[in-house]
């Protein structure tokens, strides 16, 4: 398997932040995931700067930062990944030396890892904020719930298997938004008192199948699925879930129309409380800094300032909140005290609990493909097949269905596997091979039709959904190293796709730049599909790991 | 190797100490002060941080750098670079000097009882069951832990208590919440009362007692799911109001913020009324850190100090009292005997590892 450099991860990075600063202004976001088992790149050790790994929704920190640098002389120097990766970083060491602290807005999933634990020498929470659910105003209204102020989880879940309320959340394998929504949700089913337990977990499984029917978005950062929401069409999402902090923010560029009213369920939340934490591994001057730093932002002024600049409840005593923040109390549900409940519990739902996958990969294997970059396709996409995989991040899930297109001068061939349920016969493994057995054998050699074989994905996907008459997460990779130089042009896909039905056209697409392929070709994909352009040329398995997460 | 992880895992257990890569003391130059530096848990940040403590300390001849960890087990252990540690227990302590081969006796500046943090309205529920009460001439509550550690074992909800029903955000399982025992002073100082509960009002001190108590310790444990590292932070969650409804916490947290006049909402200080003392014990290596901690004992003026940030002078009784006087919201008792409260003794470091191993299902 080829290790990836930090140069691409780099470049992945640098993507993943140009869509974030775009949309900084309207969410905060989990922001974009870094590919495993590389992390961003880390400046060296420099006087009077603080390396932290962080999750990118404290970009929003940034003028607080500034002011923070001013008072106190510590410069920080962000490196943004998504919580759990971060968490992995940790624990396997890739942190030490690389960044002195690390800031995510939890660190309950580090803290189960032992490894990942010992490397902590401090967490000071910072500020927090619920995850909580934001909900359309007409669809409280149709739901009966008044000002949102006593709706329950029972209630949501009612609604969404009724097909009242659909949702957005992020992938809670990456999102610590999505985690924490799962874990509040599978407490709340299974009127589990205290922290979770397998049991509580099989208990609450019908009642969370029913509640997940009504996930309609998901997404590898909340970023991405903000901005999906407000793409969508009026009806399709009626909800998000996210921080509080995040909804609220997100309403100060919304539309009258979609407005969210944050719903903090009556019968319990996980919150979030953003523990700046030095990192075992940092140098004396580095301590120093980092002390300096947390006593100035946990003044009583700054923290106000905090509150009332990104939406989170301030965590010194006598700092007043944001006015905007509600004061009534609710219930904090217990994060789960053991990471095989914690595993256990993403496993449950990317491979039972959610709704199933449709995946189709459109893959260029062209002429120029032959080689070295064949060989990284095939790295890239067979890594989605293997087992090694505890937080069920990567893998083809259960009942997935994955359609494999090779591409070159026109579609070489398609091919459809349904990866069956665990506990059948034969079960999922014999399936996963298949598709690797598939992957690999590949082959390059032709020209690169880019367009057409697009708009022949789109078309396997309409008879496959009108074969099955089923309801799945359905989006399409498109992976190229070239430009399309046969076959239809950018116009004919754009009037192709002004044509769909409005079920295909919510089918987006995610290509991933990769050896010489024309980026402007890619993002004009992304954009007219609703999709999201990935850099691979750095980290093919990066880009396919990644890419995971919203699928 | 494995045996070393040991020692220095008991070695943490109490402390709330860490310790860091620190040097020895220095002779600085310009002004002839000894700098000492020396490893505290995060209880003790914001005393150090004091200006006038700092200024105090320099008219001694003294300057301290402090490096506040909650505890974390690191890779690396240098304990002879240290001046000092300062530990929030008497057992961590003598830990401490074993490890250090320090013949000197610990010096132990001030202390504070563990007590449990409600809102307003969450203490007339547990009084209204039996689980608290307040006594009505000193306004002290006092939370009966016999009555909670059976309502513990019996699985008792929220939802099942009277007048819990106005109170949406009551409902789950009754515990306390606290840090993790095997990282932090005060969560194993909660396995210390509880085991003592449990073994009929007796110290636990060997396996037997252990046996006898594990399985309730181990069911308040895995209620909690994932815990804090440290005493800050299951406080910093109560004060911004989120967490469990029953905190516990030491009291120089709460009495910290009443004795500077910040508003505390409708906080509730319950004190139980079998209680344990977290000890905050000084191990001085060198001549700067005896230095200091004779200084935190016996100086007038930064007893005083220690007073304002909610501790307990050992040598000065009524310096806490001075300082609480008048403060009703929440209310403190100045003198934890003439309230009534009972304190359990703390097995030996060696019986609480084997405590916290049996509470961590180890």
């Amino acid at each position: 398997m080829k290790h990836r450099g930090w140069k691409g991860s780099g470049q992945l990075l640098a993507a993943g932040l140009t869509l974030l600063l775009v949309t900084a202004c309207t969410s905060g976001g989990d922001g974009p995931p870094s590919p495993r088992p590389s992390d961003p790149p880390a400046p060296t050790a420099k006087a009077g700067v603080l390396r932290i790994l962080a999750g990118s929704e404290l970009q929003d920190m940034a003028p607080v930062l500034e002011e923070a640098r001013k008072a106190t002389g510590v410069t920080v120097q962000f490196s943004w990944t998504g919580s759990l990766d971060g968490a992995d970083t940790v624990s396997s060491g890739r942190a030490d030396g690389k960044y002195d602290a690390v800031w995510f807005p939890s660190n309950h999933y580090l803290r189960l890892d032992d490894g990942g634990r010992s490397k902590l020498l401090s967490e000071t929470p910072v500020m927090a904020s619920p995850v909580a659910v934001g909900v359309r105003a007409s669809v409280l209204g149709e739901l009966g719930w008044g000002d949102g102020s006593k709706v329950t989880w029972a209630q949501l879940g009612d609604a969404a298997s009724a097909g009242k309320l659909s949702y957005g959340m992020a992938d809670p394998s990456r999102s610590n938004s999505g985690f924490s929504a799962l874990v509040a949700v599978a407490s709340a089913f299974s009127g589990a008192g205290s922290a979770l337990t397998e049991a509580d977990v099989r208990k609450a499984t019908p009642s969370l199948k029913q509640f997940f029917t009504g996930q309609k978005l998901t997404s590898g950062s909340s970023g991405w699925l903000a901005q999906a929401y407000g793409r969508a069409e009026p009806g399709r999402v009626g909800a998000l879930v996210n921080y509080e902090s995040v909804l609220l923010s997100l309403n100060k560029s919304l539309a009258p129309e979609q407005q969210l009213t944050v719903v903090r369920p009556l019968d319990g939340v996980v919150s979030a409380d953003y523990p700046l934490s030095l990192l075992g591994s940092a140098a004396q001057g580095e301590r120093d800094s980092f002390k300096r730093l947390t006593s100035y932002l946990l003044k009583e002024d700054v923290q106000r300032r905090i509150s009332e600049l990104t939406l989170r409840r301030p965590v010194t005593p006598g700092a007043a909140a944001a006015p905007s923040l509600p004061s009534d109390r609710r219930r904090e549900l217990p994060f789960p005290g053991s990471k095989v409940v914690a595993d256990g519990l993403l496993a449950s739902y990317q491979n039972e609990l959610r709704r199933p996958s449709r995946t189709v990969y459109v893959l260029d294997t062209s002429g120029s493909m032959a080689g070295d970059r064949l060989a990284a396709l095939k790295a890239a996409l067979g890594r989605l097949t293997g087992a090694d995989d505890t937080r069920s991040v990567r893998r083809f899930r259960d009942r997935e269905e994955v359609t494999l297109i090779s591409f070159a001068s026109k579609v070489k061939y398609a091919k459809t596997h349904a990866v069956p349920a665990t506990g059948t016969q034969p079960g999922p493994q014999a399936e996963l091979a298949a598709i690797n057995a598939d992957v690999q054998a590949l082959s390059a050699d032709g020209g690169t039709a880019v367009y057409s074989s697009l708009e022949e994905a789109y078309r396997v996907i309409e008879r496959q959904q009108a074969a099955a008459a089923d309801d799945r997460f359905t989006s399409i990779v498109l992976m190229t190293d070239g430009e399309s130089n046969e076959g239809a042009t950018d116009g004919d896909f754009r009037k192709f796709h002004q044509e769909l039905s409005s079920a295909q056209k919510a089918v987006p697409v995610f290509p991933i730049l990769f050896g010489d392929a024309a980026k402007s070709q890619l993002q004009g994909i992304a954009d007219q599909t609703g999709g999201k352009l990935f850099d691979g040329t750095g980290s093919l398995d990066g880009a396919f790991e990644e890419i995971r997460g919203y699928q | 190797m494995k045996r070393a992880f040991g020692v220095l895992a008991a070695l943490l257990l109490l402390g709330g100490v860490a310790y860091a890569l620190l040097k020895p003391s220095d002779s600085d130059p310009a002004d002839g002060a000894v700098t000492v530096t020396g490893v505290i848990g995060s209880e003790k940040r914001a005393f150090f941080q004091d200006p006038d403590v700092i200024a105090e300390l320099a008219k001694q001849g003294l300057k301290v750098n402090t490096e506040t960890t909650g505890s974390w087990l690191m890779g690396e252990v240098k304990l002879n670079t240290m001046d000092f540690a300062f530990p929030a227990s008497i057992s961590a302590a003598e830990a401490l000097r074993n490890q250090l081969t320090i013949k000197d006796a610990p010096v132990r500046p001030f202390y504070s009882p563990l007590v449990i943090l409600a809102h307003g309205p969450v203490a007339e529920v547990l009084a209204q069951n039996g689980l608290a009460s307040m006594d009505p001439a000193t306004r002290v509550w006092t939370f009966k832990m016999d009555a909670y550690l059976d309502a513990v074992k019996a699985g008792r909800k929220w939802q099942e208590l009277k007048g819990a029903d106005a109170h949406p955000e009551l409902s789950g399982s009754v515990y306390l919440t606290t840090t993790d025992p095997a990282s932090s002073s005060s969560g194993a100082l909660y396995l210390a009362v509880l085991s003592y509960l449990q073994n009929n009002h007796q110290v636990v001190s060997d396996p037997a007692g252990v046996a006898a108590t594990k399985d309730v310790l181990r069911t308040v444990t895995t209620m909690q799911g994932d815990q804090k590292s440290s005493s800050d932070e299951p406080f910093k969650d109560f004060v911004s109001g989120f967490g469990n409804p029953l905190v516990l916490a030491y009291e120089s947290q709460a009495a910290e913020l009443a004795v500077k006049g910040t508003p505390t909402g409708d906080m509730v200080v319950l004190y139980p009324d079998t209680t344990v003392s977290s000890d905050h014990t000084i191990v001085g290596r060198t001549e700067g850190g005896r230095k200091l901690a004779n200084l935190l004992r016996d100086n007038a003026r930064l007893r005083e100090l220690e007073a304002r940030y909610g501790f307990r002078p050992q040598a000065d009784p009524a310096a806490f009292a001075t300082a609480v006087k008048g403060r009703t919201n929440p209310t403190f008792a100045p003198d934890l005997a003439a309230a009534k409260l009972k304190q359990a003794p703390v097995p030996s470091s060696e019986v609480l590892t084997m405590l916290t191993d049996a509470a961590k299902g180890k």
